[in-house]
């Protein structure tokens, strides 16, 4: 299944990444700025609104480069080999936003430079301990994972043969500190090690057949599926400010499952794009199939969503509107500080244009095989599949919350991203997608063309 | 043993002492504020700042026996040095930690300046310095270094003092400034479950002049600051609607199933792969036919 990359014949310098390459030197500015003169001056944080679009962003960021272990997961453990041209260009993204992600936290950080005591300090109970570890661990991961795209075109036999040996002993070992990093127990981590050096000693022979050791694929899921949902974990704490429709003890496993939808999606949508700016073939027969897949988990979520809110109880509140749903704490059920409920009123709207037309639209899109064949119907359906997901994180962070400000004064202005926020923020983007487009241009990442794919 | 204050509200005359006894200690800088008005009367400043640990919260209500058709009611507000904080939940690097002693403190030395804290507290309590270049996080501390050092005073403008004097100084320097400065004796330090026991003997000996509630016994698993008043609650400006669980109950849990999810998963997976595998060289293998 491997050697069938090709680097793409495309000029290098196109007035394309021209473009990119200044919106990239502008948020190089941004950050300089953010460093030298300070959080305060450079972006609308405040005490009252601590996390903003940053924040936002790589919630985001994070729920659509799910793509990469999605798709890794579904080729190479799931064996949907049909899927197999999707992988790689899928790990370079996530590679790339999860490289970008970090930048952008780096810049969000108060005091970055002690970022070290992640490693002296060992808060199991906190989910930014834990999404900080796994982050840094699934990040070396998918640079093993992408690493042999390296390999092959530079001809590194020596290195190549290096890697398929010591790349599972290196995941076997990371994954077994980060057992016992998340349980402080020697025992726990022991079984770790026995668990995952069983898993790459019976799957030894995996890359013969696929050019990665299961392991690797097997360690890029289980992270992932940790922080993804840990991501979720971090709202926990937020009970007393989260509207109701959004706040569940479930928050873990939603995000999780829609960090699957996202990355399906923006999988989806990066092939079509592939195609379209390098004059590629289109895959729609695969990507109608890829729609299928995206539907069912879509359901799965969907159909969680739905469990959730009516064993909660909000179900009723969504038609009834106001308030009712203003938080989840508490006995009063309304929330205020001098008696005055604060729940916006417009809250269940969103939830609802959350649901319907980023949830219950696109999976009827993405329903039957006439619908997925409709080229039109099916990049809808992915392409609202993904907008559900971006505005479920907007929501969480920001829209959903009833922040109650720094007290005893209460929630004083509102929040509007800075320039240097936004600026920084579209760079990393920008810079994603000109490092993207230069891979393919240098390295063997995408299928070869000629190649079909197509099962007709 | 943890160490808490009681905050009598009905005692309180809105001096500020406390204010400035927490600036002076802390050595925090002065502010420019201004008078909000509406129910918050003279308040000021209108908020905890990273320039201000503590201060006292002001509020007008309506009462046509009283002189002048209305009551204030002051309230000193700082953290609330939670029995089980979210603050401390929140951090990914332990640069917040619930002492044995009860004060809920910060070492700015490990902090990687997330906010997580910030967004997570329940009181909206933690401030960020943000126009530092190297930002930490400010609160009340519970004066945790005066409350676990030793103050020794030998003498007083060249007067050697008498025992009995230093060790009262001693004792002294080892109460919360706020509380030192108290001019009322509406602020009391020492162990909560004692201060637990004064609070409601207070409350069931004037029922007329206090609530039948002791703010902080239970919100959010309890605080080591502890409010009587006079009105509910949410008249003086509280939030009433925390309920009685510790919020890192949820996040805890979620936590704890992660290690051995992580197992799980990876075990699956792998049972997922070999299954699938072997579907796949059952459907290529040749038929036997063939292979002969």
């Amino acid at each position: 299944m491997h050697h069938e990359h090709e680097i793409v014949p495309a000029r290098l310098v196109t007035w394309r990444l021209v473009l990119l390459a200044l919106l990239m030197v502008a948020g190089a500015a941004a950050f300089v700025a953010r460093f030298a003169y300070g959080l305060g001056v450079t972006t609308n944080l405040s005490d009252n609104y601590p996390w903003g679009l940053w924040i936002v962003f790589d919630l985001v960021w994070i729920a659509l480069a799910g793509g990469a272990f999605a798709t890794a997961g579904l080729v190479y453990v799931f064996m949907a080999r049909e899927y197999h041209p999707l992988a790689r260009p899928a790990v370079w993204m996530g590679f790339l936003s999860y490289s970008f992600v970090v930048v952008t936290l780096l810049a969000d950080l108060g005091r970055p430079w002690n970022f070290y005591h992640l490693i002296l300090q060992r808060p199991e109970h906190s989910a930014m301990y834990e999404v900080s570890w796994c982050v840094g661990l699934y990040v070396t991961i998918l640079a093993l994972e992408f690493a042999p795209t390296l390999f092959e075109r530079f001809k590194w036999q020596k290195l190549h043969d290096l890697w398929r040996v010591w790349s599972p002993v290196y995941t076997v070992a990371a994954l077994s500190v980060f057992v016992f990093l998340m349980s402080h127990s020697l025992a726990m981590a022991a079984l770790a090690l026995v668990i995952f050096t069983a898993v790459a000693h019976l799957t030894r022979d995996s890359h013969r057949e696929t050019g990665v050791p299961i392991i690797l694929i097997v360690a890029a899921v289980t992270l992932s599926t940790m922080h993804q949902s840990s991501l979720g974990s971090i709202f926990l704490l937020m009970r007393d400010k989260l509207s109701a429709f959004w706040w569940s003890p479930a928050m873990p496993v939603l995000f999780f499952f829609s960090a699957v939808v996202s990355g399906f999606a923006l999988v989806m949508l990066m092939d079509v794009l592939i195609s379209y700016f390098f004059r590629r073939p289109y895959q729609w027969n695969m990507l109608a199939g890829m729609g299928k897949i995206l539907w069912g988990v879509l359901g799965v979520y969907l159909a969680l969503r739905f469990a959730d809110i009516v064993y909660r109880g909000q179900f009723a509140a969504l038609f009834a509107g106001a308030g009712h749903a203003a938080v989840a704490a508490g006995h009063s059920g309304d929330f205020g500080w001098g008696g005055a409920a604060r729940g916006a009123d417009y809250r269940h709207i969103l939830f609802i244009v959350e649901i319907v037309v980023g949830g219950i639209v696109p999976l009827v899109l993405l329903s039957f095989e006439a619908f997925r064949k409709q080229r039109v119907l099916l990049l809808c359906g992915a392409l609202l599949a993904l907008g559900g997901v971006v505005f479920n994180r907007l929501n969480v962070v920001l829209l959903g919350m009833n922040l109650p400000g720094t007290q005893p004064g209460g929630l004083v202005g509102t929040y509007y991203p800075s320039l240097i926020e936004w600026v920084l923020s579209l760079s990393l983007i920008a810079a994603a997608v000109f490092f993207f487009a230069t891979g393919v241009k240098l390295l063997p990442i995408l299928p070869k063309a000629q190649r079909s794919y197509e099962r007709a | 043993m943890s160490l808490a204050v009681l905050v009598d509200t009905t005692k309180c005359i809105g001096c500020r002492s406390c204010q400035v006894s927490c600036k002076q200690w802390n050595g925090l800088p002065a502010e420019r504020t201004h008078i909000e008005g509406r129910d918050t009367g003279y308040q000021n400043p209108l908020s905890l700042s990273s320039h201000t640990y503590t201060m006292v919260s002001f509020r007008e209500i309506a009462e046509p026996t009283a002189p002048g058709g209305f009551k204030r009611v002051f309230a000193k507000r700082q953290c609330m040095h939670c029995e089980e904080p979210s603050c401390v939940s929140a951090c990914p690097v332990t640069a917040l930690r619930k002492t044995a002693e009860g004060p809920v403190i910060y070492d700015s030395n490990k902090c990687m300046g997330c906010r997580y804290c910030v967004w997570a507290c329940p009181f909206g309590v933690p401030t960020a310095d943000w126009d530092s270049l190297t930002p930490v996080i400010r609160k009340c501390t519970m004066c945790f270094d005066r409350i676990t050092g030793h103050m020794e005073i030998a003498d007083l403008n060249g007067q050697p003092v008498a025992a009995e004097a230093r060790e009262r100084y001693a004792a002294s320097g080892k109460t919360p400034a706020c509380v030192k400065a108290c001019t009322t004796g509406a602020l009391r330090f020492g162990n909560r479950d004692d201060l637990l026991k004064t609070a409601w003997e207070r409350v069931r000996a004037m029922p007329d002049r206090y609530v039948q509630h002791v703010y902080g016994e239970h919100e959010v698993g309890g605080t080591s600051f502890l409010y009587l008043a006079a009105v509910p609650f949410e008249k003086a400006g509280f939030r009433h609607d925390l309920g009685t669980h510790a919020p890192p109950e949820y996040s805890s849990i979620a936590l704890s199933l992660v290690a051995p999810a992580a197992m799980g998963l990876g075990a699956l997976l792998t049972a997922v792969y070999m299954l699938q595998q072997r579907k796949i060289k059952l459907a290529e293998a040749p038929a036997p036919a063939e292979k002969e």
